[in-house]
């Protein structure tokens, strides 16, 4: 039943929000909203009892399709994540002005009640369900408040995002009519019956639309526009959880799905990440935008973690699922950082930016300390799951290991220069007269720092969390 | 057999209105009462109260699934007179004979949801189109419409020939008018000439004459130019109604038969289906007007609702009435709201979120909902299709399911074109002044929309009371 | 025999009989088409304007030909042959009206009822009113 809440909590303040019509008013609701959806995560991973974390009704019994979300091993980290971010984003961008800002607070937690849902969904349709409801607010909110260029490239992002989950409700389609009994229940599809020919044509409908959203290299060519397009908050919110999903989904639905097709084609979507990953990474280096970059940077760290995917290992899963979870803490610090710099020099290019450190030590301070953990620098947590990433690759094929380790060379090159040409150096005209940031700004940023190091340190809580669910998904091929 | 009697006496009554009274809202109230009075005759139906016992000799055969079409296509009918009955009395001066030829229009949709046999299908299909023609000029003094209305009567009768012929054909092959194959024992023709050949070729010319109808590909090219010329209230009708249920008729003649087509039925559906998907969506994409859009659009739609020939099973049944409600709801929606503006192209609508924020909302809802995005009832409708399609063909299926969601994709293309016209980009829009029920009936429409995206079953059980 | 003449044996009915029809048709047509070749090959040609001007009787064209005209004329005719052609209806069953008993006097009826609805319904819209 709590696990009920944590979708209903966002969704009814979200739409109560649109009809807040004073600024001040919608974002302390929405702030107050997340807070206690936060609460509520915390009470559920860590006081309730395990059958209270699922429900499971009657919603469309003619179609064989129950409303059952499940608050598992597997989804605890990610509602964790997305219970976090989100009152992360309201505080870090709390002076951010937005024109008539009751409907973005509203969409926004839309956005948090879909991505609660994809994380809990065990009855396939309804995944499918929230994974649209989680796409439609964010096609809004970055076409209304985005950049210059933000229709056309948020239209992009649509519209690959919904062919792909077109494909794979295909697939769902298909599965349904071959289960034993008429269901959509992840038990009942996983007990199909599929003949390999089927599973391998099944297996690409559902990657397709999983690969667009992580995004894996051939598909990935609307992120960093969107990225750059959207608004900070949103970008935070899409790079932190939103392509999660694409990661979970393999996770949840894919691999134990269709496992004999996961390893037949285990080498092509391996060497589609790596390709992703050194492609992605050499980019970053040229690139001389503060967004641009990080969102480069998210397709290299993406890339490694599905590839680790494909190699099924406990010990790489295992890093996978604490990696999905550090990578969207230490991306959000680093946008709050890019968004925090954009708002008061209204500039994100390096070339027009040189010695912040003098003006603004403490944002410095905590920038360093994030990028670093982007390097995955030991302490940090990122270290941490990269290193049983790398294992897990290495068990996999030496030579893989070696190729995709290059992309930490080249993640320090481009991290360290952007951190280099940012805050060090003589000030410029554009940061002459910089200002520290704002309390609210640096508490955020204290807060996922203190996250950084713990995690860096005793990573244990996170793989407590998910430990079963990794010997689930293994074993399962 | 209500619904024939009351919806022909409806007419007649509307007729005889516009003579005794020249007040467009009394008018308006008169047709919308009438229309009430329809609606409940025909659910009186479901309860087994008639108004009178005709010996129709099996001609007409009533069954739950024709007539809750007949209730789709009424309350369809009733929202569009809520939505745009005030624009129907602005068309021109003969006010009451629109709304008449709109309830014999009706008369043709109850026939067509209960005909047992070859003459009634051409009766009522021929009640269903010469009030359309009228409809389509009624606007005599725009040049428009008297294109339109010549172009789609000349083609309608042409396909009258080609279904007429097909009808004589099959006569030939069984000597009866029955939509059932009985092989004859009476007729020489069959005799002589060899009937294998009569059945199959008078079938076809059958199914096409019917496509035509439903404006599918290759013989949609009446569709733009008629929609496009035609009033837009009365596109609106001709859009969802009046089509809707060409494809019950569809389902009545081929439900059984689909087989005798011949081999050949299993390459030519597919094919008719793929091609109607591909020249409705690619051409809409190129469309600057949103009518001209919607007209292209409806064919597109029309893609999707032919799979109920495809697939042919139970699924694929509740399926195409599903997808007339989503459907139907979701046109008579933008139309009502389209007839407001006074700009049609995609820039007429900049800025409407901003200037009428409740109608922008309600238009993206029904927008949503064509394109079959989930949580609007357009979702289940497509759905339904897809379902039954793989259902029916398994893995054979799978390619026209890919193809037809690639399709699908595309149709969000030109669907959100409007919205975001109406939310991302600056304008000031002209749209006429609306009165406070107007918003209430359309944020009602599209509380209807997602209500039925969310429980799709609702609707669908009054199949099975 | 000569062979033509034993191909129009009568008791001999196969394609083949149809033999001398077909040199029949083809020589018509093909006398047909040869003579209109000739002539315009042989005849002399005068190509001037007036010969593609329009006319009628001899009388040169003038003026535009679609001008609005009353409609009235064609309505009533209209009219005329739409209840000329119910009228029809009345013959069978004059002859059948005695088999078909109360049942068919009452769809007559009706028949005739919707029939003068119709005949009250244009009189009243003055669809039959001559003059203005």
């Amino acid at each position: 039943m709590i696990s009920l809440l944590l979708i209903l909590i966002p969704l009814f303040t979200g739409l109560l929000t649109f009809f807040l019509k004073q600024e001040k008013t919608a974002k302390n609701f929405s702030i107050f909203s997340s807070v206690i959806t936060l609460g509520t995560v915390c009470i559920a991973i860590f006081f309730a009892q395990n059958n209270q974390l699922l429900f499971n009704t009657q919603w469309l019994p003619a179609l064989g399709s129950r409303f059952s979300i499940s608050l598992d091993g597997m989804s605890k980290a990610l509602v964790l994540l997305t219970a976090i971010s989100f009152p992360v984003v309201f505080i870090a961008t709390y002076t951010n002005k937005y024109k008539s800002s009751h409907s973005f607070y509203a969409l926004m937690l839309l956005t948090q009640a879909g991505l609660m849902g994809v994380f809990m969904a065990t009855d396939a349709l309804l995944f499918y369900f929230f994974w649209e409801l989680a796409l439609i607010p964010v096609y809004f909110l970055s076409s209304i408040w985005g950049g210059e260029k933000r229709i056309a490239v948020t239209f992009k992002f649509f519209i690959y995002t919904f062919i792909g989950s077109l494909l794979m409700l295909v697939g769902i389609l298909y599965l349904y009519f071959n289960t034993v009994v008429p269901s959509f229940q992840i038990k009942d599809l996983l007990a199909a019956k599929i003949s390999l020919k089927e599973q391998n044509i099944l297996f690409w409908l559902f990657f397709i639309a999983f690969a667009i959203k992580m995004p894996i290299f051939p598909l990935h060519t609307w992120q960093p526009d969107a990225y750059e397009q959207s608004p900070t908050a949103v970008t935070m919110i899409l790079s932190g959880v939103m392509v999660k999903m694409g990661l979970f989904a393999v996770l949840r639905w894919l691999v134990p799905l269709f496992p004999e097709s996961a390893k037949t084609y285990s080498n092509i979507v391996i060497a589609l990440s790596v390709i992703g990953m050194i492609y992605a990474s050499l980019i970053a280096i040229k690139q001389d935008d503060i967004k641009r970059l990080i969102a480069y940077s998210s397709i290299a760290h993406i890339g490694l973690m599905c590839a680790t995917i494909f190699t099924q290992t406990v010990i790489g899963t295992t890093g996978v699922m604490l990696q999905m979870f550090n990578h969207g803490i230490n991306v959000i610090g680093l946008w709050i950082v890019a968004d925090a710099i954009e708002q008061q020099l209204g500039t994100r290019k390096f070339s027009e930016l040189g010695g912040l450190a003098q003006k603004a030590p403490s944002l410095a301070i905590l920038f360093v300390i994030l990028a670093l953990a982007n390097i995955a620098l030991p302490l940090t947590n990122a270290f941490v799951g990269e290193f049983l990433m790398f294992n897990s690759l290495f068990q996999y094929n030496v030579w893989v290991a070696a190729i995709a380790g290059i992309s930490i060379i080249l993640a320090a090159v481009y991290t360290l220069n952007m951190v280099q040409k940012i805050l060090y150096g003589n000030t410029v005209a554009a940061t002459e007269k910089a200002l520290d940031t704002t309390l609210n700004i640096n508490w955020m940023l204290i807060v996922l720092v203190v996250i950084v190091f713990a995690l860096g340190v005793y990573p244990q809580p996170i793989i407590d969390l998910t430990k079963d669910t990794v010997n689930v998904i293994v074993q399962n091929r | 057999m209500n619904a024939i009697i009351l919806s022909a006496l409806g007419g007649i009554v509307m007729m005889f209105t516009g003579i005794f009274t020249q007040n467009k809202i009394v008018i308006k109230n008169i047709a919308i009462i009438t229309l009430l009075l329809l609606l409940i005759g025909n659910l009186l139906h479901f309860y087994g109260i008639y108004m009178l016992h005709v010996d129709v000799k099996d001609m007409l055969q009533f069954n739950n699934f024709g007539l809750f079409f007949n209730t789709i296509a009424f309350t369809s009918t009733l929202i569009y007179f809520l939505l745009s009955g005030t624009d129907i009395t602005k068309v021109g001066i003969n006010v009451a004979e629109y709304f008449a030829l709109i309830f014999f229009v009706l008369c043709g949709v109850s026939i067509l949801t209960s005909f047992h046999n070859l003459l009634m299908l051409f009766l009522g299909i021929e009640i269903l189109s010469i009030p359309l023609y009228i409809l389509t000029g009624a606007d005599k003094k725009n040049l428009k419409s008297n294109e339109a209305a010549l172009k789609y009567f000349l083609m309608g009768s042409f396909s009258t020939g080609i279904l007429l012929m097909g009808i004589a054909l099959l006569y030939g092959a069984s000597g009866n008018f029955s939509i059932e194959s009985v092989p004859s024992t009476t007729s020489k023709v069959a005799e002589m000439a060899n009937s294998s050949i009569l059945t199959p070729l008078g079938l076809l010319f059958v199914f096409v004459a019917l496509l035509f109808k439903v404006s599918a590909a290759p013989f949609h090219f009446w569709v733009p130019d008629v929609y496009d010329g035609a009033p837009s209230v009365f596109t609106s009708f001709m859009a969802t109604i009046a089509k809707a249920v060409g494809f019950i008729a569809f389902i009545f003649l081929f439900e059984s038969r689909i087989a005798e087509l011949g081999p050949s039925s299993r390459i030519i559906i597919p094919f008719v289906i793929i091609l109607t998907l591909l020249i409705g969506n690619i051409t809409a994409v190129f469309q600057q007007s949103v009518k001209r859009m919607l007209a292209y659009s409806s064919i597109a739609q029309a893609g999707f609702m032919l799979f109920v020939l495809y697939s042919n099973n139970d699924i694929s049944s509740e399926g195409i009435l599903l997808y007339s409600v989503a459907y139907s709801f979701a046109t008579i929606g933008i139309f009502a709201i389209l007839i407001k503006m006074k700009d049609y192209t995609f820039e007429g609508y900049n800025g409407l979120a901003k200037k009428e924020p409740l109608i922008a909302a309600a238009n993206t809802i029904f927008l949503l909902s064509l394109a079959g995005i989930p949580l609007t009832a357009g979702f289940f409708a497509k759905y339904y299709m897809l379902l039954s399609a793989i259902k029916a063909n398994g893995q054979n299926a799978l390619w026209l399911v890919i193809v037809a969601v690639l399709f699908a994709a595309v149709s969000v293309y030109y669907y959100f074109r409007v919205i975001q016209a109406m939310y991302f980009k600056e304008g000031n829009p002209e749209i006429a002044t609306t009165n406070t029920s107007f918003k209430v009936i359309l944020l009602a429409l599209a509380a209807i929309i997602i209500f039925i995206g969310l429980f799709p079953t609702v609707v669908l059980n009054f199949l099975y009371f | 025999m000569h062979w033509l003449l034993l191909a129009s044996d009568a008791t001999n009915n196969s394609a083949y009989s149809y033999f001398p029809i077909g040199i029949q048709l083809i020589f018509a047509a093909g006398f047909v088409a040869f003579m209109i070749a000739l002539s315009q090959w042989v005849g002399p040609k005068r190509k001037t304007n007036d010969k593609l001007q329009n006319f009628t009787s001899g009388i040169a064209s003038h003026g535009d030909a679609r001008q609005p005209m009353a409609i009235k004329y064609f309505l009533v005719a209209i009219l005329f042959v739409l209840f000329d052609v119910e009228v029809i209806f009345f013959y069978p069953y004059a002859v059948n009206f005695r088999e078909l008993g109360w049942a068919g006097f009452g769809a007559v009826v009706m028949f005739v009822s919707f029939f003068l609805l119709g005949f009250i319904y244009i009189i009243k819209k003055g669809a039959l009113k001559w003059e203005d």
